[in-house]
């Protein structure tokens, strides 16, 4: 991963149309945002095309940037995040539960969680600490919607749970994560 | 619609981070993210929060078409903000507006003279600079607004420079719509200045950019030249 001054600079000369630091741009980071959306999509095809939206949108965008005062990455994934969900919202691109309970077994490697998250950064750590605080239905609820873009109701019928059980778990989970968070 | 009891936009700006907002509810608070910044910093807050998660992604490069497309779609049918516009590929008006402000300008002859035209989008002239390179103490740039230019009220024009290299821009301060003025060059860019690829002018903030960035769109640029 570039530096996150680097990525800023490369997004400064992009906000003066710049194409050349747009180029940069996308070679710094078009794997790790390519991975985010393949992670939520499932599909090379869909991952493309989000990516492709997004790239668009980063570069038609990019001077709002320093008004948001967050990390470089974390600006430009919100967008890839952000594109990728409303394509899976799409209606006729919803899932049945079984195609989630398929893909959601299919891919192990995020299923270690927190565990996998204690080798990176201090954020890191401390998110995997406060996730390891939550109660086990929490933990899994707020990981699957954020990481593979599942929604309230497919996460109910994927941990087979009534809907209302499904929203207090995310509702209380993220109220203690962030608790936990401003105090670690 | 405003969301006033601060649990619930705490609740929303986290649901939607986490991307468990939908539907109407999302369009809904998106629309009200625009005009509520105390809310997007809420949102911040939580990408903040739960990026972590996405340094697990396994990064995958993707295929070469993606960034063909992506380029067909931002390259300018013009040619006034491709790559060769900052490289040094002189468009004929650029020429022409050279010429103009050459004869703009009152200098004693035979001295070296770095001149900037910066234009629109349609590469039309708007707003010229120069200076005298390698002089160093009082140094200061003559800007001259081309025709009668309005500013919209409660922004600011700020000057930057380019330099060479791939760095970020660097502030040279604000300009005003006056058809002449003077800019002082800060001190410690009096040498950069005179190896600047390029100027621009972007709309910023009363009083400036509050990062120390471009954050504004930018109106004008143009390469710098020597005479």
């Amino acid at each position: 991963m570039a530096d996150p001054d680097v990525i800023a600079q490369l997004m400064a000369r992009c906000a003066l149309r710049d194409q050349r630091a747009f180029g940069q741009l996308y070679r710094h980071t078009s794997a790790k945002l390519y991975g985010v959306a393949l992670r939520i999509l499932r599909r090379g095809d869909w991952a493309e095309e989000v990516l492709q939206e997004s790239y668009v949108n980063i570069w038609n965008h990019v001077e709002e940037y320093s008004a948001a005062r967050s990390a470089p990455m974390t600006w430009m994934t919100a967008i890839v995040r952000n594109r990728a969900l409303d394509w899976l919202r799409r209606p006729r691109f919803e899932h049945g539960s079984e195609d989630y309970d398929l893909l959601v077994e299919a891919v192990p490697d995020e299923a270690q969680g927190p565990e996998a998250l204690l080798a990176l950064g201090r954020d890191a750590r401390a998110l995997a600490e406060c996730l390891k605080q939550l109660s086990g239905n929490q933990r899994q609820s707020i990981t699957l919607a954020y990481l593979h873009g599942l929604s309230h109701g497919e996460l109910a019928q994927h941990m087979r749970e009534p809907l209302g059980t499904v929203k207090t778990w995310i509702r209380r989970g993220l109220e203690r994560l962030k608790t936990c968070m401003e105090t670690t | 619609m405003k969301y006033r009891n601060d649990q619930i936009r705490e609740a929303l700006a986290a649901e939607y981070a986490l991307g468990t907002l939908q539907g109407a509810a999302r369009r809904r608070f998106e629309r009200s993210l625009k005009e509520d910044p105390a809310l997007r910093r809420l949102v911040t807050q939580w990408q903040e929060r739960l990026a972590p998660l996405d340094e697990a992604a396994r990064p995958v490069a993707p295929p070469a078409r993606v960034w063909r497309a992506i380029q067909q779609r931002v390259a300018p049918a013009s040619r006034w903000n491709s790559v060769g516009f900052w490289r040094g590929i002189a468009l004929v008006s650029t020429t022409a507006a050279v010429l103009l402000a050459v004869s703009l300008l009152t200098l004693a002859p035979r001295r070296e003279t770095m001149v900037v035209v910066m234009s629109d989008a349609q590469s039309r002239p708007a707003i010229t600079v120069s200076w005298q390179p390698r002089q160093l103490g009082d140094k200061r740039l003559r800007v001259r607004v081309i025709g009668h230019q309005t500013m919209d009220p409660e922004t600011a024009w700020e000057l930057w420079m380019l330099p060479p290299g791939d760095r970020k821009p660097v502030s040279l301060g604000l300009i005003t719509t006056h058809e002449t003025q003077t800019v002082v060059v800060p001190a410690q860019l009096q040498e950069a200045i005179d190896s600047a690829q390029a100027l621009a002018m972007s709309i910023e903030p009363e009083g400036g950019s509050p990062t120390g960035l471009p954050s504004g769109p930018v109106l004008y640029q143009g390469q710098c030249t020597k005479l």
